[in-house]
């Protein structure tokens, strides 16, 4: 790394991180992109990511888009430090309103993925402890279970129906309202 | 994606059964699916108890109504064109749920888990809008007061509570006296305990229990409950005592209040009434408590007695809180901007709540309109597009079966 090593902050952001997918692959990562990761930043901060940092649980075509989300938003992330320290005026706030669209609209197309992706990308910020991930991804599917009868949700979602029919029907019964 | 392979992964990190094909197809983590249907509101997660064992068993988790209710606020609602129902609404204003209410009972203010309607005449209902049972609660009076002359001719009001230590819930119902010049006659206070599941059928049997009277006259239709107390502010008859210049140890500010776990009087408040003059528009004369008493109303501010003063003309909602009973220590803790979008033609405040989360529910008595205040943008967003007739908080759990005790 040829960093000209100028203040503490381009030494921090230049400090590379390698992640290791399941199948092997090998990602370099800023500092500030890897830590929005709570689990990475606990193994930087215990001082155990040298030689890279194995993820057995994340393939390399999920950890790929792990980190597409994690630059967008540490790029995010410290635009908003800058604001808040340097800058109020009000052109600068028009800046950062726009920034926050374009972050939302990312947000939108980045869920634009199969069931399979979908829960994939889940279990990756679950086993990550990326909170804006796993809030954006767990909302898409409350969204897309709104408004479904039991039916369509186990279509959906490949879930075998293992309530008998008498516990079934106790349970529409004991719920009739909330099919009205 | 990897071919389809034995899964080797533990069957315990498994909580959405099935997931024949693809690696992680249906299958999400316990915690991950707790996340994912808290989200969703009470009424979709009942229907979606149809879909497996393992969603119905998590959405019956304590743990999991406990988290939902807190992110869910749920109110209880009647309105003005469906006097039949109670409905349990939530902060859109859209019905979750409506509960027959066929005699049109009206509702009280409460902030519990249970709903409490009644009449002006003797009639009291409690409602359990989880389980959709009802109590329906004896119209004969105690004993003690069976033998009054004219009991038969007096409007009650009644204010609903539930003591923490044991559980319990009580109604207190108060014979309001026959005329507005009725100095000579007494109000009645009468309390009854509603029996629990375990004593359901001889719910009938429970009786009302005379208490004591209190020597001044309280507003019976003020009464609102904090904790297990009920207060009321002091009757409206004082003022004229008060302008005629009747001699009377009597405040006009005076907030009169009853313990409902010990079934006695406790001690008499004095209102910020003071602080009010002192600082503001009204000059320090004893005409103007009569302007001033009746835009005060009184509510529970999440535990705390609070006062709502309504000032129209400076378009501004000021909200006194009780920080000490014993000092009657009273602090103007929120001062609400009233925006454009409030009704014009209202003069007071009828009930007004605060959610967990600060923001703050004001209900208002003619329009019949609710809306809700965020005190940290100091905006507000009405509730819905009908009128209510009242409202309450509803603390309960649509996901609870079990809750209040009640069969």
């Amino acid at each position: 790394m040829a960093s000209a090593g100028s203040g503490d902050e381009k030494a921090a952001a230049a400090a590379m991180i390698t992640l290791i997918s399941s199948d092997n692959e090998k990602f370099e990562v800023t500092e500030a992109t890897a830590t929005l990761s709570q689990t990475i930043r606990h193994m930087i901060e215990d001082g155990c990511t040298d030689g890279g940092v194995p993820l057995p649980n994340v393939t390399s075509k999920i950890l790929a888009r792990v980190i597409e989300y994690c630059k967008k938003h540490a790029t995010a992330a410290a635009g908003e430090e800058g604001s808040s320290s340097s800058f109020s005026d009000a052109a600068f706030l028009e800046v950062d309103r726009a920034f926050l669209e374009e972050l939302e609209e990312f947000d939108d197309a980045f869920l634009e993925v199969d069931r399979a992706t979908l829960f994939d990308l889940i279990l990756a910020a679950n086993y990550l402890d990326i909170k804006g991930l796993l809030n954006l991804t767990c909302q898409k599917v409350a969204d897309s279970v709104k408004g479904k009868t039991p039916e369509q949700i186990r279509e959906m979602y490949n879930i075998v129906n293992d309530l008998t029919p008498e516990e079934e029907a106790e349970i529409r019964r004991e719920t009739q309202w909330a099919f009205e | 994606m990897a071919s389809p392979e034995p899964s080797s992964s533990p069957p315990s990190q498994s909580m959405v059964h099935g997931a024949p094909a693809a690696s992680n197809s249906g299958v999400l983590p316990a915690d991950v699916l707790f996340d994912v249907l808290l989200r969703l509101p009470a009424k979709e997660l009942c229907r979606l108890r149809a879909v497996c064992r393992a969603w119905c068993s998590l959405t019956f988790d304590p743990l999991f109504a406990s988290a939902h209710a807190a992110r869910h606020p749920l109110f209880l609602a009647s309105f003005r064109d469906d006097r039949a129902h109670i409905c349990v609404v939530d902060l859109c204003g859209t019905v979750v749920k409506r509960i027959p209410n066929a005699e049109g009972h009206q509702l009280l203010h409460t902030r519990l888990d249970l709903a409490c309607v009644a009449t002006a005449r003797y009639g009291c209902r409690v409602l359990n809008p989880a389980t959709g049972s009802v109590e329906i609660l004896p119209e004969r009076p105690a004993d003690d007061h069976l033998n009054r002359e004219n009991f038969r001719k007096l409007n009650t009001s009644f204010a609903f509570g539930r003591i923490a230590t044991t559980g319990e819930y009580k109604v207190l119902r108060i014979f309001d006296r026959l005329s507005l010049h009725g100095f000579n006659e007494q109000q009645l206070f009468e309390v009854l305990t509603i029996q629990g599941a375990s004593s359901s059928s001889s719910s009938g049997r429970a009786q009302w229990r005379a208490r004591q009277s209190h020597d001044r006259f309280v507003e019976a239709s003020s009464a609102i409950v904090v904790g297990e107390v009920v207060y009321f502010k002091v009757d409206r008859l004082y003022d004229a005592w008060i302008i005629a210049g009747i001699s009377t140890s009597i405040k006009p500010d005076n907030i009169i209040s009853f313990d409902l776990e010990r079934e006695e009087w406790k001690g008499v408040l004095r209102g910020p009434i003071a602080d009010i003059f002192f600082t503001d528009e009204y000059d320090d004369h004893l005409e103007d408590y009569r302007i001033l008493w009746p835009e005060l109303t009184l509510a529970d501010l999440r535990g705390s007695l609070s006062l709502v003063h309504y000032r129209k003309s400076r378009r501004i909602i000021d909200l006194w809180v009780l920080k000490d009973f014993d000092t009657g220590l009273w602090v103007k803790e929120y001062v609400i901007q009233i925006e454009l979008n409030f009704p014009t033609t209202e003069r007071r405040v009828k009930s007004l709540f605060m959610l967990e989360d600060g923001r703050i529910v004001i209900h208002f008595p003619k329009t019949g309109l609710v809306f809700i205040y965020d005190p940290r943008t100091n905006t507000s967003a009405q509730m819905g597009r009908r009128h209510l007739e009242a409202v309450a908080m509803y603390t309960g759990n649509l996901l609870s079966l079990q809750v209040g005790d009640m069969l």
